[in-house]
């Protein structure tokens, strides 16, 4: 699903953020993207995303190269994926249910089959009751669920989260985490960008450890 | 088509939203852009209401010329026959010194004047009457001018016509509304463009999170390309009302010089051509300036 083939991101003044990133990632499989701050996993998301292009190497996702998309091209690939942020990034004068059907919209659903899906996103976050108040008046854990939502309404075959669990305290961490884990058994293919070692020590998935913008290990972590 | 529909009412729904949040910013903007608007408006409104009025009327220019006493008659002749042949020269009629002296004694009542027909003061004089004949490439001016400094001339009063005395003013106006309509077109663009770019930054983080939900650029822009096409429509309406204001107004301070040119009217007319010229205008430099401003923050952003 996602292919870093020997990916370097070099910013003016031969600022290295990555050099020669290689890893795949395959369709359905969950892994979790470490470092510290500023180790490169921002500008890792931000390739992948399409947001910047590799100074050399390829960024491949479902054998398209992103560097060969642009315009038109490069929304519709940005359609097919979830994202996550570490702030909802709601917008506040919109009810729940409007922000969630807010992909829906952007990707042309017809406006009678758009109900029938931001519920269904809505009740997998247990936020059903809540569709149509203001993101304002909720807590910050649903905040981030009705976020979870919105990266999932449109079934996404890619889902990135940047920081997703950042806000939480443990509890809500974990069980954003257990929604993770079930998309990821319905066949979705999930990064998860963090620097939390307690949430990613305890998922048995796949870890990308990133340092000073090189892959410095890649491997499976273990259940504790 | 229903995806295009379904766009295209989200992103004026977004639009009137953004209208809504900001009515003092949007209603200052209107304000200001009818003025800019208004001001060549009404000057081509003027110039064009008065040209049309032009053609139509029926008063013409005249002119007395003074002939020099030392004039021979074959030199009288052929002055009057060269004025004669100019096509914007109507008629040229001869008055010798002694009828100017007997009509000035007649109409004035000073019969001793005539006592002096022996020794009469007056110069013969050319009574000349002009017509309207714009293909001609003579102007009246010009006539008059080259006239003026023939040697067989003494002096000329000319007596413009109305229509004259509204030529002049009408160059002054066609320059300056040509002048006013390139600043306000300008100005609009500047306008438009500085408020959408300030949006863009206002709504930065907003713009970056659709653009990561995959919506193009247009779909980003069009709410904001709605809103300045909402601008520029009440902005150009607003300056058309200013527009019919002012001509009412000025028709108002020059009704006796219109009911010279035309009894029956009692204004200068409104031509529509320029009320539509102003809000197409508008809209027009409305929708450019916001797009610019769009393009060129969205590059920014991304």
């Amino acid at each position: 699903m996602i292919d870093f083939e020997y990916v370097s991101k070099f910013y003016e003044g031969d600022r290295e953020a990555l050099f020669e990133v290689n890893f795949r990632l395959a369709p359905g499989e969950m892994a979790f993207l470490t470092g510290h701050s500023g180790a490169g996993k921002s500008t890792l998301l931000r390739l992948l995303l399409g947001l910047e292009t590799a100074s050399s190497g390829a960024v491949r996702v479902a054998g398209t190269n992103l560097a060969d998309l642009s315009g038109e091209k490069l929304a519709r690939y940005r359609r097919r994926v979830g994202v996550v942020f570490q702030d909802p990034n709601l917008e506040e004068d919109l009810t729940v249910f409007d922000n969630v059907a807010l992909p829906l919209r952007i990707s042309g659903f017809s406006e009678s089959d758009i109900p029938r899906r931001v519920m269904a996103a809505l009740s997998r976050v247990d936020l059903s009751e809540q569709a149509l108040v203001s993101p304002k008046l909720l807590s910050g854990g649903q905040q981030q669920r009705v976020g979870i939502a919105r990266a999932i309404v449109h079934r996404p075959a890619l889902l990135i989260a940047d920081e997703p669990t950042g806000n939480l305290d443990p509890e809500l961490s974990a069980r954003v985490m257990r929604m993770f884990t079930q998309f990821q058994q319905l066949g979705v293919t999930i990064l998860v960008a963090t620097h939390e070692r307690a949430v990613v020590e305890s998922l048995p998935f796949r870890r990308l450890v990133i340092e000073r913008g090189r892959l410095i290990s890649d491997g499976l972590g273990s259940k504790r | 088509m229903n995806r295009w529909l379904s766009d295209h009412r989200w992103a004026i729904a977004d639009a009137l939203k953004r209208v809504r949040e900001r009515p003092i910013q949007f209603l200052v903007l209107i304000g200001l852009l009818s003025i800019l608007l208004a001001i060549p408006g009404w000057l081509a409104q003027i110039w064009l209401g008065m040209s049309s009025l032009v053609p139509e009327e029926a008063v013409h220019s005249e002119a007395i010329v003074f002939l020099s006493n030392e004039i021979e008659f074959e030199e009288r002749i052929e002055l009057e026959r060269m004025l004669g042949e100019s096509p914007i020269v109507e008629h040229v009629i001869f008055i010798p010194k002694s009828k100017a002296l007997a009509d000035l004694s007649s109409s004035d009542g000073l019969a001793p004047l005539t006592q002096l027909a022996d020794d009469n003061p007056l110069p013969d004089a050319l009574q000349l009457r002009f017509v309207f004949s714009p293909d001609s490439g003579v102007s009246e001016p010009s006539l008059v001018e080259r006239i003026e400094f023939d040697p067989r001339v003494l002096s000329l009063r000319y007596y413009p016509s109305t229509r004259i005395q509204y030529g002049s003013m009408l160059e002054v106006l066609a320059f300056l509304g040509a002048g006013f309509s390139m600043l306000t077109i300008l100005g609009v663009l500047m306008t438009v463009f500085l408020v959408s770019a300030a949006d863009v930054v206002d709504d930065s983080k907003r713009i970056k999170l659709y653009t990561l939900l995959g919506a193009s650029s247009r779909y980003i822009q069009r709410p904001y390309l709605y809103r300045a096409t909402f601008l520029g429509i009440f902005a150009g309406f607003q300056a058309c009302l200013a527009v019919i204001g002012l001509n009412a107004l000025l028709s108002e301070v020059i009704i006796n010089n219109l009911e010279e040119l035309d009894s029956r009217l009692g204004s200068i007319p409104l031509d529509t051509r320029i009320l539509l010229g102003i809000v197409m205008v508008s809209v027009a430099s409305s929708w450019i300036g916001a797009e610019r401003a769009m393009n060129q923050r969205l590059k920014g952003l991304h």
